[in-house]
């Protein structure tokens, strides 16, 4: 009997330590670094570049095929999702861990922080919008067209754009009443976008139709949604950022980047990485991913000279940057 | 079905049609899948470094018009289909972004093309609607895939060029077939003619004439069996031989005694005999023609009985000195009668494990001899021990035997002048049955002579093992 009872401690005790194996801890991020991280698509990993340092810092290795993720206002907590995903998981930093899993359901395909500090998410499956405080409650679903994917915030009008990937829609949502306020017909498989709130334009790129190729950013007016001009960035222009009376625009079709001003024509021009998607700024500082180039190209906003180029995991497909807290 | 396997001949003609069929069809399917194989790998080799080598005149940077201008002209001149891709969208480049586009390349074939490897296409393309072999080459410009450099060959142009080889195979394979057939039928009659005659001769043996003999000049399983078969036939034939011959010596044997027994007899009837004096010495001689075949009779039974199976000896341990010393005695009177010297040197520690009775009638039926043809002189017996063996040897000064009868001495009613008669009252069947009884005992008996010089008998016995 006292022997039977031994062995049954030693098997919790083996349980006990087999189950924290089986949670997974990722190496910390420390508190202090400023870090821009890649959500590598191909081999699942996301890598953590030190900004200061311009070198990596750390790699998690997932489980699970995130494609996106959000860094929290607390500077510590990072919530990752995917399309094939049933949760949404909250990952702190510092700890390394899990901290929460909420559940989504299968098809987010982005979301955005916004100012109300609220989370929106565009979901692919139910063909909404999806909003959630950050304690990982929802708190309201707006019906958008099929396949929304590009969300843009307006923080003075308080409205959120919203593209349909394969249904030629913008849709408007009111983020006051969270109520859809409107929509007009674009061009075909449209991504990426900037809003130009002085002049009241929203630039729009995209991939392009069937064999076609996209090589212009469409202007659209965000009041009537009328084209009011086509700028030239072959080909697949599919990111922007604006700073300082300038557009960013990264076409990954050429691999290439455009500083374009306000009224559409083109300061600077750069090839850079391979078949790159993503791009963000940090601490003056314009990052690219090279999705097939599985790498970090850290560039000079000014004159797009490129400062270092950083090997991440393989397919980075998101950048999130994240502040030192200290 | 039954038709076909009722005889040997035909079950190997099917076995060996068959297995011509199958080989011959076994290779074809091997040999085509070799030839395709190789015709296929051979395609792809040349798609190869024909791609590899268009690709060399790419530089780097955007595909150029130059570029194109080239490929295009190879490929109106090449028998390959070739064509250069540089959209972006084709190559799977927006790939992430789930375009509902059936592209050119797939995922894991761009992730391929990135790392500088060729892929390799074999069978139904749906961009072609046909199945091809084709080849995808990479134009890289350091790691961004600017295009590709797609070759082909329709599958069709392959099978076309294998059906070619599949009618040249197939008339050959006809023709080696027919020829085949009609060697293996030349074979297998070869083959199985042996066994027929065979088959005749055991036939003919059946019927009783055994002077058979086959003429089989192979040295394989057939001729060992035809030499074994004529084996078999002569050894009967020697033994119908001896049969007869036993029946006639038999036959011989009995007839002058009875004829003995008759004569006196109707001399005694018809009252020739004048004398009581006559008559007496008639029924003695009718008494002792009857003794013999009496003997005969005795002798004739214990061969059959020693000659069948189930003859068994009741074998104990004998002082084989005492026993031939107890045998002896009774010849005791008979040779002082003849006027002949015995001598004897026995070894007493002799141990045998004998048949009592039996070792005595090996004794007696060789003292008889010994005493019937000894006129004058000695006889002499020896027993001595040789290792794990023991030694009987029975000599005498008698009138010996020459070498030419020496060697049949121990066969049945065998006699070294024919004409002489059994006045001297053997049956001719003693040594013959001294042997049996000898070999029985897993001993052997040995007759040497020298004409007239005298005879010695010498038996070898096992000695009794003490366990």
């Amino acid at each position: 009997m006292s022997k039977n009872k031994y062995w049954f401690f030693l098997l919790l005790i083996i349980a006990a330590i087999l189950t924290s194996c089986s949670e997974k801890s990722q190496p910390a991020i420390p508190e202090d670094i400023t870090f821009a991280a890649t959500v590598n698509i191909k081999d699942m990993t996301i890598s953590f570049v030190d900004l200061t340092k311009k070198e990596l810092a750390a790699e998690w290795i997932m489980e699970k095929p995130y494609t996106g993720a959000l860094i929290f206002p607390d500077n510590d907590s990072i919530l990752l999702y995917g399309k094939q995903l049933e949760t949404a998981d909250q990952y702190s930093l510092k700890e390394g861990k899990l901290i929460d899993s909420w559940e989504t359901g299968e098809g987010i395909v982005n979301g955005i922080l916004l100012e109300t500090n609220e989370i929106a998410f565009a979901d692919q499956n139910l063909n909404k919008i999806r909003f959630f405080n950050l304690n990982g409650e929802e708190e309201k679903q707006v019906e958008t067209e099929r396949d929304p994917l590009t969300l843009l915030e307006s923080s003075a009008e308080k409205k959120l754009f919203v593209l349909s990937f394969n249904h030629e829609k913008l849709g408007i949502i009111d983020l006051e009443s969270k109520e859809k306020s409107g929509e007009f017909t674009i061009h075909p498989l449209a991504a990426g976008a900037w809003l130009n709130e002085k002049s009241g334009e929203i630039w729009i790129g995209g991939h392009g139709e069937g064999v076609e190729i996209e090589q212009n950013i469409h202007v659209y007016d965000t009041e009537t949604g009328e084209l009011k001009k086509r700028i030239q960035a072959p080909s697949m222009p599919i990111n922007f950022l604006g700073q300082e009376n300038h557009v960013y625009v990264l076409s990954h079709g050429s691999n290439m980047l455009y500083k374009i001003n306000e009224s559409g024509e083109e300061a600077a021009t750069v090839s850079v990485a391979a078949n790159p998607f993503e791009m963000a700024f940090a601490n003056d500082m314009l990052l690219v991913a090279g999705y097939d180039s599985n790498d970090l190209h850290i560039l000079e906003p000014k004159n797009l000279k490129t400062l270092k180029n950083i090997k991440v995991g393989e397919g980075p497909f998101k950048i999130v940057i994240r502040e030192s807290v200290k | 079905m039954k038709f076909l396997t009722n005889s040997l001949a035909k079950k190997m003609w099917l076995t060996v049609t068959a297995a011509i069929i199958i080989t011959i069809l076994y290779s074809y399917f091997l040999s085509y899948l070799f030839y395709e194989k190789i015709y296929v790998e051979n395609v792809r080799e040349s798609l190869l470094t024909e791609g590899r080598s268009l690709s060399s005149e790419y530089k780097g940077g955007p595909l150029t018009e130059d570029l194109r201008e080239k490929i295009d002209w190879y490929n109106s001149k090449a028998e390959t289909e070739v064509f250069i891709v540089s959209n972006p969208r084709e190559l799977s480049a927006c790939l992430p972004f789930e375009i509902d586009y059936q592209t050119l390349i797939g995922e894991e074939e761009r992730e391929e093309l990135l790392k500088g490897s060729a892929v390799e296409k074999l069978g139904y393309e749906k961009r072609f609607d046909r199945k091809i072999m084709g080849v995808i080459i990479p134009l890289l410009d350091d790691n961004r895939l600017q295009g590709i450099i797609y070759l082909y060959v329709p599958l069709a142009k392959i099978s076309e060029i294998t059906q070619d080889f599949a009618y040249l195979w197939f008339a050959a394979a006809l023709i080696f077939t027919v020829i085949s057939i009609i060697l293996g039928t030349m074979l297998v009659k070869k083959l199985t003619k042996p066994l027929l005659d065979m088959k005749d001769a055991a036939d003919h043996v059946s019927k009783g004439y055994y002077d058979i003999h086959l003429n089989i000049d192979s040295k394989d399983e057939i001729g060992q069996l035809a030499s074994a078969f004529n084996h078999m036939s002569s050894s009967i034939q020697k033994e119908d031989e001896k049969k007869k011959d036993f029946l006639a010596n038999v036959s011989h044997e009995l007839r002058t005694p009875i004829s003995y027994v008759k004569g006196y007899s109707e001399a005694l009837i018809s009252e020739m005999a004048e004398s009581e004096e006559d008559r007496q010495k008639y029924l003695q001689l009718i008494i002792r023609e009857s003794k013999r075949m009496e003997r005969l009779v005795g002798d004739l039974l214990d061969l059959s009985k020693l000659e069948s199976d189930e003859y068994k000896l009741e074998k104990m341990p004998l002082p084989l000195g005492q026993l031939i010393e107890d045998a002896i005695e009774k010849y005791k009177p008979i040779l002082r009668e003849k006027n002949l010297d015995l001598q004897y040197r026995l070894d007493p520690e002799v141990i045998i494990n004998g048949d009592e009775g039996r070792i005595e009638q090996i004794i007696q039926n060789i003292m008889d001899n010994s005493i019937r043809y000894t006129g004058e002189g000695r006889i002499r017996i020896l027993l001595s021990q040789e290792k794990d063996k023991c030694v009987i040897e029975i000599e005498d000064t008698g009138i010996g035997i020459s070498e030419e009868h020496l060697s049949k001495i121990k066969h049945r009613f065998y006699r070294v002048n024919k004409g002489r008669t059994r006045s001297d009252g053997g049956t001719g069947l003693g040594l013959a049955i001294a042997e049996k009884l000898v070999k029985l005992h897993q001993g052997e008996l040995t007759v040497l002579s020298e004409l007239n010089k005298g005879t010695t008998v010498k038996i070898v016995l096992p000695l009794f093992e003490i366990r």
